[in-house]
C-alpha cells in the first residue's frame, strides 16, 4: 500500500466504530486495551476474532505489537487527517472541522512547564539575528546538542551562544566576530536551550 | 509486644507522593538568577522578617520568621529580597502541572507542595512507583530549575515523613512494612498535625517518639484522642485514612488580609486608614466570590508584635467596605492605644452567606442596600479598567498617599520593572523570567 490510497484506508479505518471504541479507552485510561478488553468493548465472540481485527489494524500501520503482544498506537492517535488529501472532490464541512488550528502560544511552546523568558542584552549573537532587546524563549532541557543556541550559566552571569560539540570538545560560540569562543575549563553549566526570538516593534 | 515488629505488612497498597520544593522562594530566585547561586538568599524583604531562605542561609542559622535586622548580623553576605509573589505563584502552576503529567489525582495542598496518588499506575505507565517518583523528581529538578525532595508512601501522613527524610533533593520510599523503622528515633511532634500541645499531652502518657505513639492500643488512642488524631494513628499504621482533596478551592471559608507598613505608626488616622485598605481589599475578593460576610475581625498588631483583635456581627451580610469600616470604628477606637506603635493591621471576614440570599429587611434597607449594590458595581467596573484601589474610601487616603514601606523595605521585585514591551502594571506575561544580564 502506498500514499494516497493507503492514507484513504487509514481514514476508513478511522471511521470504523470499533475502531473509534478503542480510542476512546485510549483517551480515558491512557493506554491501549487488552484482547480481551477489545473483545468487550466490541462484541466480538472470541479472542481469536480480535486477533484477525489487530491484525488488520497492523497492516494498516495504526498499531504495533510489542514483544509481549501488547498493543501500542502508532497511527491511530497522533496522525492529524490533513484535510484535501483524502478525496479527490472538494471536501465535506464535517472534515473541514478535522483541520485544526494553534494559537501563536502553542506555535512557540513546546513544553509549557519548562519555558522561560530572558531579555537579551548585548551583541553577541547579532549573526543570529538576536538583537539586545529581544525576548528570547527559552526550554529547561537536561542536555543540548551540537549547533543549539543555549543560555549557560558562565562566572555567575548567563550567556547565550552557539553550542559547539567538536571531536569531544565542548565550548561556547558567539555569532559576532568580535567575541572569542568561551572554552568551559570546569563543567559547563547549560540552563536552556533557546526555542524562539520575538521582537515586537 | 516485640519492638522490631513491623506496623503493617505489603508495601503499597496505596502508592501517595508527596512533593516539597526545596527553599521553595529562596529556590525560584537563585534559579533565574545565576548571580545568586551559591549565596545565602532570604525573601519576605517587605515584610521585614524571612518567609523563605536558601541552604546557604540556613547554614548560617537564619530561620524562618527571623527578622532581618538579626539575619544581617548572623549573614552579613546575605541577599534579602522582596517577595515576587507573580513569579513564585506561575512556578507553583508548573509543579502541579508536571506532576498532573502522571495521574490527575493531585491536591494542591501549599504553593511550594502536593500530595499525588499514583495507585495503580505501574502498569499503564510500565515503571515501578519508585521509578514513577524519580521521573516525576527528574523533571520537576530540569524543568523549573531548582531542586524537591519527595516521599513515597501508602499514605498521606508517612508521605509527609519520607519527604522530610532527606532534604534537600531527596527521593525516599516507605513501604507499610517498613514503616517503623523510620519512626523509631522521630520525635512525635515532627509528624504533620501534631503540635506542641499534643506532643505535651503525649509526653505526659510517656510518648516522646512517633513509633511509640503508632504502638499505642487503639483503643487506648480512641479513648484519649480526638478523631484528627486517631486518624493519624492509623496512617502511622499504615492504613488509606485521609484522602487527597481534589477540587480547587472554590469557595472561601475566611477571607483575611493583612499588611505590615513601615516605619510602625501610632498615629491613630494613619492607622485606622491601613485598616480600612485591608477592609476595602477583603470587600473586593469577597464581592470576587459574590459573598457576603457576617462576622468581621479586625486586628492590630504592635511594632513588638502583641496581637490584640475585637469581633463584631453585622445584622446582614456585606461585602461593602462603607458599612464594614463605619462599623469597625468604635471596636477600633477601643483597641488603639496612642502609646503604642504598631506595624501591621488585619481584616477577617468570615461567615459568609451568599449574596442573592439577602433577605430584604424593613426599615427601607433594601433601598439602602441596592444603592451600595449599584455604587460597588461602578467601582469594580473603575477597578477593572483602570486598575485596583482607583476608585477609594477616603478613610483609606493616609494608606495610599505613600508607598506601603518607606525606606528599601519598597523595593518592588525585579519582575516588576523588568519593562517588557506590551506588559501593562496589571497585565504580565504569564512565563517566568530568568533575570540578570546576558552576556
Amino acid at each position: 500500500m502506498t500514499g494516497e490510497h493507503s492514507f484513504t484506508i487509514v481514514i476508513a479505518m478511522k471511521r470504523n466504530e470499533h475502531v473509534e471504541k478503542i480510542i476512546g479507552f485510549y483517551h480515558a485510561r491512557k493506554r491501549m486495551p487488552s484482547y480481551r478488553e477489545i473483545m468487550r468493548l466490541t462484541g466480538f465472540k472470541s479472542t481469536n476474532a480480535v486477533y484477525k481485527f489487530v491484525e488488520k489494524l497492523v497492516a494498516a500501520n495504526l498499531v504495533k505489537k510489542d514483544g509481549q503482544s501488547r498493543l501500542i498506537p502508532t497511527g491511530l492517535m497522533n496522525e492529524t487527517p490533513v484535510l484535501g488529501r483524502v478525496e479527490a472532490g472538494f471536501p465535506s464541512p464535517a472534515e473541514e472541522e478535522l483541520v485544526d488550528t494553534m494559537s501563536i502560544d502553542e506555535y512557540l511552546i513546546e513544553n509549557r512547564e519548562a519555558t522561560y523568558l530572558l531579555k537579551v542584552s548585548g551583541d553577541s549573537m547579532i549573526g543570529a539575528g538576536i538583537m539586545a532587546g529581544d525576548l528570547v524563549l527559552v526550554e529547561r532541557k537536561g542536555d543540548a546538542r551540537d549547533g543549539e543556541i543555549v543560555i549557560a550559566e558562565v562566572d555567575h552571569k548567563w550567556t547565550m551562544k552557539y553550542l559547539r560539540k567538536k571531536s569531544g570538545r565542548i565550548f561556547l560560540e558567539a555569532a559576532n566576530e568580535k567575541y572569542k569562543p568561551i572554552i568551559p575549563k570546569e563543567e559547563l553549566k547549560i540552563a536552556a536551550v533557546v526555542k524562539a526570538v520575538i521582537r515586537k516593534y | 509486644m516485640s519492638y522490631d515488629a513491623a506496623l503493617s505488612i505489603g508495601s503499597f497498597p496505596r502508592a501517595i507522593l508527596h512533593i516539597d520544593g526545596d527553599a521553595f522562594f529562596a529556590s525560584c530566585e537563585q534559579s533565574r538568577n545565576p548571580a545568586l547561586r551559591g549565596k545565602p538568599v532570604v525573601t519576605g524583604k517587605e515584610r521585614g522578617i524571612a518567609s523563605s531562605m536558601s541552604y546557604e542561609a540556613k547554614a548560617c542559622g537564619v530561620t524562618r520568621a527571623m527578622p532581618l535586622h538579626e539575619i544581617r548580623k548572623r549573614c552579613p553576605n546575605v541577599v534579602i529580597l522582596p517577595s515576587d509573589y507573580e513569579t513564585y505563584s506561575l512556578l507553583s502552576k508548573r509543579l502541579y502541572a508536571i506532576v498532573r503529567r502522571y495521574t490527575p489525582d493531585v491536591e494542591e495542598y501549599g504553593i511550594d507542595e502536593c500530595f499525588a496518588d499514583i495507585t495503580g499506575l505501574r502498569r499503564p505507565l510500565h515503571m515501578s512507583y519508585e521509578q514513577i517518583a524519580e521521573r516525576i523528581k527528574r523533571e520537576l529538578d530540569t524543568e523549573l530549575g531548582f531542586t524537591f525532595s519527595i516521599g513515597l508512601a501508602p499514605n498521606k501522613v508517612v508521605a509527609k515523613v519520607a519527604s522530610k527524610w532527606k532534604k534537600p533533593s531527596g527521593l525516599t520510599v516507605i513501604p507499610a512494612r517498613e514503616i517503623h523503622t523510620f519512626l523509631e528515633n522521630l520525635p512525635a511532634e515532627k509528624i504533620w498535625g501534631i503540635g506542641r500541645h499534643t506532643s505535651n499531652y503525649l509526653e505526659k502518657l510517656g510518648i516522646t517518639t512517633a513509633l511509640q505513639f503508632a504502638r499505642m492500643r487503639e483503643s487506648e488512642v480512641r479513648a484519649r484522642f480526638s478523631k484528627p488524631f486517631y486518624e493519624i494513628w492509623q496512617e502511622l499504621n499504615g492504613r488509606f485514612i485521609l484522602p487527597l482533596t481534589l477540587e480547587e478551592k472554590t469557595s472561601q471559608a475566611s477571607i483575611q488580609k493583612m499588611r505590615t507598613f513601615t516605619p510602625p505608626s501610632n498615629d491613630k488616622k494613619f492607622v485606622f486608614a491601613q485598616l480600612s485598605k485591608n477592609i476595602e481589599n477583603a470587600c473586593i475578593k469577597a464581592r470576587r466570590y459574590k459573598l457576603a460576610a457576617r462576622r468581621i475581625t479586625i486586628l492590630l498588631r504592635t511594632s513588638t508584635f502583641h496581637d490584640t483583635a475585637a469581633e463584631l456581627s453585622l445584622s446582614h451580610g456585606s461585602a461593602f467596605p462603607d458599612e464594614i469600616v463605619t462599623a469597625c470604628e468604635s471596636p477600633f477606637n477601643s483597641l488603639f492605644n496612642p502609646r503604642v506603635t504598631y506595624r501591621a493591621t488585619a481584616v477577617i471576614l468570615t461567615k459568609f452567606e451568599p449574596v442573592l440570599s439577602q433577605q430584604p429587611d424593613l426599615f427601607g434597607e433594601s433601598v439602602r442596600v441596592e444603592r451600595l449594590v449599584k455604587l460597588y458595581d461602578a467601582v469594580d467596573a473603575i477597578a477593572a479598567r483602570y486598575g485596583k484601589h482607583t476608585a477609594f474610601l477616603g478613610s483609606s487616603f493616609a494608606a495610599h498617599a505613600y508607598a506601603q514601606h518607606k525606606g528599601d523595605r519598597g523595593d518592588a521585585p525585579e519582575r516588576k520593572h523588568m519593562g517588557i514591551k506590551g506588559e501593562t502594571k496589571r497585565q504580565r506575561l504569564n512565563i517566568p523570567m530568568f533575570i540578570g544580564d546576558v552576556s
